[in-house]
């Protein structure tokens, strides 16, 4: 195998994998297990964005910001989150046979749209290119894996997980789309994720202590 | 039509943003600080700002357009005038808390917690005036997110079952909508770049993406225009991803509902019109279905501010409605469209501002702020109730009060476009507007408390740290209705930009 076959395997590998993750995110009940699952998928997107920069020397920069901000703060910001406190998350709206079918299905029906009609996200010649194309495919079935996770998640910890991985596929996308784009900016997008997921953590904390619970199906007070 | 700018380096720009940023920064930090010194840092970093706007727009109507650091930051009559307004209700809105704040929060609460508030004030300020300055497309995103963080703790700030419930969604939705803004804003720069007709820096600034628009591929266009009009309308308020607006303007401190409603959904609106405008030449398409946006939005807006018994919520409800008009005169993409819905822009921002200053008034004083709660006190709170009337009939479009000239302006717009559905759908809007604000002024200011044969309490009108800025306000409704010329020759310019369907 030549060596660029052997890097578009690679990517291509690593792209796949990071659905895996995605899945496992949403999945696990466990919510330790699924910052585990989050941390893998920000490791894995570290090792994307080197494999890139191959092409675009300034990846290199972005992958320094999001082995900062994703790997190390935001996992970090969530493990504080659930420490001394039962991780089990609380029972989903959507039992976990059903989930993992529409989950499923979410996944088949965004990746071969994305990967089918790419042309209408990427009008750019470089972005049609193979691993750009699966790239781009992988980061919009992750963002709705990640939306579908926010939606269906009682869990406000859990929805801000699935909050992490919606942002995770549009800073995926970015790698096919703004291969141009500025470091200022880059650090902008990447610093924006980590204040959220540390603001929304802290009001978190905040229900946790006056309602006893995390369950966003108790915060009912301002109800039309 | 105003002609060709001419582009002066300017470090005003850059300043006018920076400066509430760096006393955010001081006021966090300054934990030991008297509150006074506290509030008055960030009365006087207003004043400043103020006075830079009113600087900017001074030399944007000598023909100039301000830039610095490489084009990133560029101040047009579009960009002067948002921060005039941002500059000149954040002023008020400062000066108003100096009292509001501590009675509100009890006083060992305000010991521990004003230069947390005051920094994140300032900090919230900073961010949008940063949007309303910044060139770049993803730099526009990311100002106005950092305005919905900057916010969040001060939308939660009383901590109470409430107040987290609002600040928990308030962060959560306003993050997923405008992450499609950011999918939105990607596409845009992908888009540009991918003409050939501009370099890589180039394709992230908005100036030079308005050139290039009408090359990006059909598909591609639509895409980006949905993604925008989600994330930002979601931010703007625009039905129906308005959700999040009603918890989080009623339940945050009076002080920051006025710039959640007076300003900060006027500046997401900004950059809606900014991003998708350069797109009506070529898909003149867009407009109709804006124009259909607004009209749902205004008219669904007042029908849920109808059934509302929280007067903050009313008024939350109400500034759904009100971005409707605003959204449908610049979704027109026409000079009398935008400078209808400009002028609607400024003149919400002055009346619903007051409105909150006055609900806060009656909250102040009475400690309620459900209708049925209240009653009879035009005789004890006779500057607030006149103030209440005078926000309510400008609001809803009363001549000789400055909103009758912006909607006037609307329906005429959207009469000249032939969208004649759409001029009667807002017409209603403005009539049952009319009804839902004078019905409660009627009730909390004229009608009988809740218990009409207990003893009325004695309460009293507010201190005068808090009805200043709401006569302030109030006479600038009063001298925009009489004098209606008077934001012309920066209104006329601000439209200028955005109007890409002619006049």
């Amino acid at each position: 195998m030549n060596p660029e076959a052997l890097h578009s395997g690679l990517i291509e590998t690593l792209s796949l994998t990071l659905v895996i993750t995605s899945v496992a995110a949403v999945e696990m009940r466990r919510l330790k297990f699924s910052i585990a699952a989050y941390l893998c998928q920000a490791l894995l997107i570290v090792g994307l964005l080197l494999s890139f920069a191959s092409v675009n020397k300034a990846l290199y920069w972005w992958a320094a910001t999001a082995l900062l901000t994703k790997v190390i703060l935001t996992p970090w910001f969530l493990f504080r989150a659930i420490r001394g406190v039962d991780d089990h998350e609380l029972k989903p709206v959507i039992g976990f046979g059903p989930s993992v079918v529409i989950v499923a299905l979410l996944m088949i029906s965004f990746f071969r749209l994305t990967h089918g009609r790419f042309a209408l996200l990427a009008p750019s010649g470089m972005a049609q290119l193979g691993v750009f194309r699966t790239n781009l495919a992988v980061a919009s079935t992750v963002f709705a894996l990640g939306l579908y996770a926010v939606l269906t998640r009682r869990d406000a910890v859990k929805a801000v997980i699935g909050l992490c991985l919606l942002e995770n596929g549009v800073h995926l996308s970015l790698v096919s789309l703004a291969p141009g784009l500025s470091e200022t900016a880059l650090f902008g997008v990447a610093s924006e994720v980590v204040v959220t997921v540390f603001l929304l953590l802290y009001v978190i904390g905040g229900v946790r202590q006056v309602f006893g619970s995390t369950d966003t199906f108790r915060l009912r007070e301002l109800r039309f | 039509m105003p002609g060709e700018a001419l582009t002066q380096t300017s470090v005003l720009p850059a300043a006018v943003f920076l400066l509430p940023v760096l006393a955010g920064v001081v006021l966090i930090s300054a934990t030991r600080a008297s509150r006074v010194l506290q509030q008055w840092i960030s009365v006087l970093t207003m004043v400043t700002v103020t006075g830079l706007g009113a600087w900017m727009a001074r030399q944007i109507l000598r023909g100039f357009v301000l830039t610095t650091w490489n084009q990133e930051l560029r101040v047009d009559a579009l960009s002067a005038l948002m921060v005039v307004i941002i500059g000149g209700i954040g002023l008020l809105a400062s000066i108003y808390s100096l009292r509001y704040i501590e009675e509100r929060t009890g006083k060992n609460l305000v010991a521990s917690r004003t230069h947390t508030f005051y920094g994140l004030l300032m900090w919230f300020l900073g961010t949008m005036l940063w949007g309303c300055v910044t060139n770049n497309v993803i730099m526009l995103y990311v100002a106005i997110e950092a305005t919905t963080l900057t916010s969040g703790l001060l939308v939660a700030f009383y901590w109470d079952r409430r107040a987290l419930e609002a600040g928990y969604k308030y962060l959560m939705l306003l993050t997923i909508g405008i992450t499609f803004a950011l999918f939105g804003c990607v596409l845009l720069y992908a888009g540009a770049a991918a003409t050939n007709k501009l370099d890589g820096a180039s394709a992230l600034l908005i100036s030079d993406i308005r050139r290039v628009t009408q090359f990006i591929p059909g598909g591609t266009a639509a895409v980006t225009i949905a993604f925008l009009i989600i994330g930002f309308g979601t931010k703007a308020g625009i039905a129906p991803f308005h959700p999040w607006l009603p918890d989080a303007h009623a339940e945050a401190p009076a002080p920051i509902s006025v710039l959640l409603s007076g300003v900060m959904i006027k500046m997401s609106l900004y950059a809606l019109a900014r991003t998708v405008s350069p797109f009506y030449p070529a898909w003149p398409q867009v407009t109709i279905f804006i124009v259909a946006l607004g009209t749902f939005t205004m008219l669904l807006g007042i029908i849920l501010a109808l059934t509302q018994n929280d007067l903050k919520r009313l008024l939350a409800y109400s500034s759904v409605s009100q971005m409707g008009y605003v959204l449908a005169g610049v979704g027109l993409g026409t000079y009398l469209g935008c400078y209808g819905g400009l002028y609607h822009l400024v003149n919400h921002a002055l009346a619903k501002s007051l409105l909150f200053m006055c609900v806060g008034a009656v909250m102040y004083a009475t400690g309620a702020r459900r209708i049925s709660e209240l009653g009879g006190l035009k005789h004890q709170m006779p500057i607030t109730s006149a103030c209440y009337f005078l926000g309510a009939l400008a609001l809803a479009g009363f001549p000789p009060l400055n909103g009758f000239w912006s909607k006037l302006t609307i329906y005429l717009a959207l009469a000249r476009a032939g969208l004649w559905w759409a001029a009667g759908i807002a017409i209603l809007a403005s009539i049952l507007t009319a009804v839902v604000m004078v019905r409660a002024g009627y009730r909390v200011f004229w009608g009988n408390g809740p218990s009409v044969d207990a003893p009325s309490p004695s309460f009293k009108e507010v201190p005068a740290g808090m009805f200043v800025p709401m006569m302030i306000l109030a006479a600038i409704c009063v001298l925009l209705g009489v004098y209606p010329q008077a934001p012309y020759p920066l209104l006329h310019r601000a439209a200028a930009v955005l109007a890409t369907l002619g006049r």
